[in-house]
């Protein structure tokens, strides 16, 4: 009887070691992704492009490796009809097993997002287990391989540099399951972060004796614009504050407005918070919606000459505040509702919310009604602080 | 009585509400999101309250079916009720559900596993060494197999709790408006799956004559049902909340896509292995009363003095039974459209419905509680 | 394959239990003499003893004359070494042969008459017993007490002369403390019964002693406070103790393993300790110490797994404190077990649960080293544990060197040399650190388990770790230390008993004792004892 446990234990026991760990990847067999890039190749079939760290270049306090900077990644690109078949042919070229865990950005080509949509990308990234929920989906002026071909001068990788531009939530940012969600709602259609590579910078000391060559990095562009999964158009960055202002997220910015005494010298406010609030109402023909902007800011520069700190005149840049918000949030809707006539904001969820059962028909057709909607934005703009001086503290004394 | 002889271990209340919610909970957090907001949509929510309802009821029918038998089993008074030959029957039929639906349980607790953590291992593995680990435990006795429930579920629940609390900041309320959206039908509908699942605390029936004191045992059995469902509403809410009610229908297991959208100030991250860790606990501790029961029936079914040589072949036939399933797509069919009319409507409230009537139709039993 | 489904019967003795081989009998000289008694002849007696104690040449003979009468012949026996030769000369040899003069001056002591008058009045050490019996008289010799023999009579006198040189009370080496009593048990059991009597002065106090060890015939004290204790637990210790039939019990351990509740389980479910405050703190909770000559290490049952993460200090600092330093304990605990194992898993299986930088630096690092993780792992905790026994086993002045820094700086070395990645050491030394914050008892059950679960998690990853945390788990609810479950107080849970396991209440609020130990008398102390100022205190 004890032999046959101690048998049994022994062959558990080697199967268990010997039977090869299947799932067990040794750190340095993995080629681990940071940022993938998805393009429409000449023959439209899928071109992925993936940005490979190289941890060699990661040691934190290793022996110092030559004055030049080692290179903190690999790109490397192959075709495929779809992204599982390219990540099998880049299979063939990489040396290691991909790895997706830490993927922090997926960027889609413009011509893949005009022509064939997101429905080509999106399902593997969601379907399969490594690539998670949080990825930032950006959507490249050009080529997506490109843009992960560009090194970054602050962070380590590009790809680093662009997530780190997400999390900041300088421009829209988007992620993965946001995306997932705008694309399966009817009530709204899906805005992207656009992403461009400019020129940002230089990197003085680099030659030696010499101008330095202007460093071409990563930036964000604006937002794109969808409708379903195809892409349609951009709005710029100035649109872009409008249309996150109009949805209620992120609400930053700098409003630049004329001094109330001095019209042609400006007074630059920084937002720090607000709130929107948008009521719909519908009289059966069309919908009316009601979009109530809250804003908070403070007085970051003046380069009027007057006196801003007194009530009055801080009541004046609030209208003045007022006015101009309300300006650049109907530019991005004008832009949105009447040129490219979809909804991206969200005014049909909220929409749904209130007349659950109007929304049953009118989901089908959505875009077509929001385009008929009447807008009206009301701002109720607030200064709180104004920095640290009252007068300015550079003109001559009266 | 032979249970006498089979077990002799006795469990507390506190022991007993924790051995209920490891019985409901565990599988139940995983999978039923998706599939009650798939009915119910953002109204998911309301469905669960529903089910909780009728777990409250069936607990309420099991709990005082069994007081009128005071320490016997399901399976004894059952015979005792509907005579020697279709009592047999009723056992048989339910050492059957005890096997099947701890196949099905083990086959979604390792197909999980396996999707979500190591894709490369065989399910196999998977549901061999859990077997082998619920086994040990239900060879141990009940009172281990308590104990370690008592241990480790604490744990499963507070961390369950802590990550929700952390993925508060991704959530929001406005997903879940409009409510009503569905009519109740459809909430209905949403609530029959989870209520097949807060249904298995049938299996209590088994465990009453274990209590250290018998009369607490309806307290024990609704304050377990209340927890149960608290919990599951929390976690849905808490899906709908991140996901909206589009995309949670599309998961499979929701939760675990919950925990991954966690991240605080860029460092508390990547929480996922760590919460999947804890709830393997749950996961075992579930798979080990399901184990219990089916063991424990057995042996009372066989007129056995002694349960511990049925552990290993009833193993055996869980894994078989678990193989059985060819992929994940069966097994999710199956638990959506076979299994709660099955479940339900035959072992956790047809038979003791039918057993209460007949009982006291009969004048059989003792006076209840 | 029927026999894996064939139930014990009852009856059926464990395979390890029968007696399967029969080893040769011992070869003792002829043990008869055990059954006799003395003759009242003086010569016979003393060369049936010299035969029995036949070339031990430490064993002494002193025949002397009786003061008072010419004729009564006296021999005293004694071993050197284990007798306190002076109070032998003065108060046996000195107060018979000379001083006895003084108490009846004159008189003629009548050899019948004889005995009894040595007895009251002629003897003057402390501790007297008459016997007849030789084995008795060889014992007494060989426990250190001197036999009085005399012409005439068939009874010796045994005088409890006992002395011997014996470490001094010094502190404990293996449990350093802080704050507290520094004294130590030592390795004689009068002394040691000595400092428990000193803290529980109560009469009680019960300590009954054994003779263990056929051959060392090594004596046991059994000690426990009657009232508190339960008394079945008493009586199992004894019935247990009295079952041991060995030939000698050098070591409070060898009992231990004699009479503990799982033989196969990693973890101890008896618990020993060298400090007497210790022993008296586990008296007063309700339970048995057994206190071993030889050895200053007493065990104590029934023994629950939280004791071993408690240390006695933990009760004389504030409660604040003690609960922060026991949380870290619990968690140093968890991290000896786990934390290699954890690092395996994380690096080998689940690459997602690191935060991306430092992945990336840790793969830096592990570019250079030709092994996978879990080798690594193994080669550096397989050093650590190398050096940490070479650290105990070499004397003091070296001891200190070679030890945690000495890990690190062959770690160091290792890194340098490409051998292992910079993490791995941080991880192993991390590891050892977390392991010595606890007793050493509990250690030896998880350092071994540690490897255990590295072995799981290399082939598994997180699901293995889990898997062998979860039988571990297992095990430790299955296991018994004399009736009271391992795991109490936290499973069972016992409510009131919570106060001492991670936190520890203040001293005012602990007022019941364990409840599955001290099954009668629970109540410590009086509930309303919290401080405070005169005006503040509750009045009830």
């Amino acid at each position: 009887m004890k032999k046959r446990i101690a048998a049994l234990l022994l062959i558990t026991f080697v199967i268990i070691l010997a039977g090869g760990c299947w799932s067990r990847v040794e750190l340095t067999e993995l080629a681990i992704v940071l940022g993938a890039g998805v393009d429409l190749s000449e023959d439209g079939r899928i071109l992925l492009t993936l940005q490979i760290a190289r941890p060699g270049a990661y040691t934190a306090g290793g022996e110092a490796g030559g004055r030049g900077r080692e290179p903190a990644s690999w790109v490397v690109s192959a075709e495929g009809r779809t992204v599982p078949e390219a990540e099998r042919f880049l299979a063939m070229k990489i040396p290691r097993q991909i790895y997706w865990g830490h993927c922090i950005i997926l960027v889609l080509g413009e011509e893949l997002a005009r022509r064939e949509g997101t429905g080509m990308v999106t399902n593997f990234f969601q379907r399969e287990r490594e690539p998670r929920e949080n990825i930032y989906v950006l959507v490249a002026r050009g080529r997506a391989r490109d843009f992960l071909e560009t090194y970054s001068s602050l962070e380590k990788t590009s790809a680093q540099a662009a997530g780190f531009l997400e999390r900041m939530k300088t421009g829209y940012s988007v992620q993965l399951r946001e995306l997932a969600e705008m694309l399966v709602s009817r009530g709204i259609q899906p805005a992207v972060t656009a992403v461009e590579v400019t020129e940002a910078g230089t990197m003085p000391g680099q030659v030696p004796g010499g101008t330095p060559p202007p460093q071409k990095e990563v930036g964000v562009a604006g937002t794109a614009v969808f409708k379903q999964d195809k892409l349609i158009g951009w709005l710029d960055p100035w649109e872009t504050r409008g249309f996150l202002w109009l949805k209620g997220e992120t609400m930053k910015g700098v409003i630049i407005v004329p001094g109330p005494e001095q019209p042609e010298k400006l007074v630059s406010i920084r937002i720090r918070r607000g709130k929107t609030k948008i009521v719909p109402e519908y009289n059966g023909e069309y919908p009316r919606f009601l979009v109530k902007i809250r804003v908070e800011g403070d007085m970051v520069e003046q380069q009027t000459r007057e006196n801003l700190a007194t009530p009055e005149k801080i009541k004046l840049l609030e209208e003045e505040m007022a006015s101009e918000i309300k300006a650049r949030a109907e530019a991005a809707l004008e832009k949105v509702q009447g040129e490219y006539g979809v909804d991206i904001f969200g005014f049909g969820e909220a929409f749904h919310r209130k007349y659950k059962k109007e929304w049953r028909e009118l989901k089908y057709r959505w875009d077509e009604e929001f385009s008929r909607a009447e807008v009206e934005i009301a701002v109720d703009a607030r200064i709180r602080e104004i920095g640290l001086l009252t007068r300015r503290a550079g003109i001559p004394e009266e | 009585m032979v249970k006498a002889m089979l077990e002799q271990g006795k469990i507390d209340s506190k022991q007993a509400i924790l051995l209920l919610i490891s019985l409901v909970l565990p599988t139940a957090i995983l999978t039923a999101p998706a599939i009650t907001v798939k009915q119910a949509a953002q109204d998911a929510w309301l469905s669960i309250i529903v089910a909780t309802m009728i777990g409250l009821l069936i607990a309420g029918l099991v709990t005082g079916l069994s007081l009128f038998f005071p320490g016997k089993t399901l399976l004894e008074y059952a015979e005792e009720i509907l005579g020697r030959l279709p009592g047999k029957m009723v056992g048989l039929l339910y050492i059957w559900w005890f096997l099947h639906g701890n196949a099905l349980i083990l086959d979604e607790y390792a197909s999980f596993l396996c999707s979500a953590l190591m894709p490369d291992t065989p399910v196999i593995v998977f549901f061999v060494f859990v077997t082998v680990v619920a086994a040990l435990a239900v060879h141990s006795g009940l009172e281990v197999l308590s104990r370690f429930n008592q241990l480790f579920l604490p744990l499963v629940l507070g961390l369950l709790l802590v990550v929700f609390l952390l993925a508060a900041k991704d959530m929001e309320a406005t997903r879940l408006l409009p409510v009503f959206d569905k009519d109740a039908a459809a909430i209905l509908k949403g609530a029959v799956i989870p209520a097949s699942w807060f249904g298995e605390i049938v299996i209590f029936a088994l465990l009453i004559p274990f209590l250290d004191r018998a009369e607490e045992a309806p307290r024990v059995a609704v304050t377990a049902i209340l927890i149960c469902g608290l919990y599951l509403l929390i976690c849905i809410l808490v899906v709908i909340m991140i996901f909206g009610p589009h995309v949670s229908a599309r998961w499979i297991f929701p939760t675990f896509n919950a925990i991954r959208v966690v991240s605080i100030a860029n460092f508390l991250e990547r929480l996922e292995s760590i919460a999947i860790a804890v709830w393997m606990f749950g996961g075992f501790a579930k798979i080990g009363i399901f184990y219990y029961a089916a063991v424990l029936s057995s042996a009372q079914w066989l007129g056995l003095k002694d349960y511990r040589p049925l552990v290993a072949p009833v193993g055996v036939v869980l894994v078989a039974l678990a193989a059985l399933c060819r992929n994940i797509v069966e097994l999710l069919n199956f638990l959506a459209t076979a299994w709660p009319p099955y479940a339900l409507g035959l072992f956790e409230a047809g038979i003791p419905l039918l057993l209460l009537v007949v009982a006291r139709a009969r004048g059989r039993g003792g006076r209840g509680a | 394959m029927v026999r894996f489904i064939k139930p014990r019967k009852p009856g059926m003795v464990s395979r390890s239990n029968q007696q399967i081989s029969r080893p040769r009998e011992n070869n003792f000289p002829d043990t008869s003499w055990k059954e006799q008694v003395l003759s009242p002849d003086l010569d016979t007696n003393l060369a049936q003893i010299k035969a029995i104690l036949d070339r031990c040449s430490d064993v002494m003979y002193r025949e002397f004359i009786f003061a008072q009468n010419e004729q009564i012949r006296l021999a005293l026996i004694y071993t050197d070494g284990l007798t306190d030769k002076e109070q032998i000369s003065e108060q046996i040899t000195k107060a018979l042969a000379l001083e006895v003069a003084m108490a009846a001056p004159g008189q003629e002591i009548s050899k019948s008459r004889a005995l009894e008058f040595i007895k009251q009045r002629g003897l003057c050490v402390n501790e007297i017993k008459q016997t007849d019996k030789i084995r008795e008289i060889i014992q007494a010799i060989l426990s250190g007490d001197s036999v009085l023999l005399m012409d005439g009579y068939a009874t010796a006198i045994i005088n409890g002369t006992r002395g011997w040189a014996s470490r001094a009370i010094s502190e404990p080496e293996a449990e350093p403390t802080v704050r507290g009593a520094r004294d130590s048990f030592v390795e004689t059991l009068r002394t040691n019964t000595a400092l428990l009597r000193r803290r529980i002065s109560s009469p009680n106090l019960k300590i009954e002693v054994f003779k263990l060890g056929e051959v060392t015939n090594t004596e046991v004290a059994v000690a426990y406070i009657e009232g508190i204790v339960n008394e079945k637990l008493v009586a199992e210790v004894k019935s247990r103790l009295q079952r041991i039939k060995v030939d000698a019990i050098l070591e409070s351990g060898y009992i231990e393993e004699l009479i503990e509740d799982h033989p196969w389980s990693p973890f101890p479910t008896v618990n020993h300790t060298e400090k007497p405050d210790r022993a008296a703190a586990m008296l007063l909770e309700g339970r048995v110490a057994i206190l071993v000559d030889g050895t200053p290490f007493v065990l104590t049952v029934p023994n629950l797994f939280v004791e071993h993460l408690h240390a006695a200090e933990d009760y004389y600092e504030r409660f604040i404190f003690t609960t922060a330093v026991r949380v870290i304990r619990f968690f140093s605990a968890f991290i000896s077990l786990t934390l290699p194992a954890l690092y395996i898993a994380a690096v080998s299986f689940h690459p997602e649960l690191l935060p991306t930088t430092l992945l990336l630096s840790i793969a830096g690092q592990r570019e250079a080293v030709p092994f996978p993780v879990f080798v690594e792992v193994l080669i550096m905790e397989l050093t650590f544990e190398t050096l940490r026994e070479a650290g105990i086993r070499l004397p003091r002045p070296l001891g200190q060197a070679v030890s945690i820094v000495g890990a690190l700086v062959i770690g160091e070395a290792a890194v340098r040399a490409g051998l292992v990645a910079a993490a791995t050491v941080i991880v192993v030394a991390f590891t050892g650190i977390a392991s010595f914050t606890f007793a050493y008892s509990a250690s030896i059950a998880f350092r071994l388990l540690r490897f255990t679960l590295m072995f799981l998690s290399a082939a598994m990853g997180l699901f293995g770790l889990i898997t062998g945390v979860a039988l571990i788990g297992i095990h430790l609810c299955s296991l018994r230390s004399f009736g009271v479950p391992y795991l109490s107080p936290a499973v069972p849970m016992t409510g009131a008993d919570l106060k001492d396991v991670v936190f520890r209440a203040p001293l005012w609020a602990m007022f019941t004792r364990p409840r599955l130990i001290a099954r009668q008398n629970q109540k410590r102390q009086e509930q309303n004892l919290k401080p405070a100022p005169p005006e503040t205190r509750p009045r009830w």
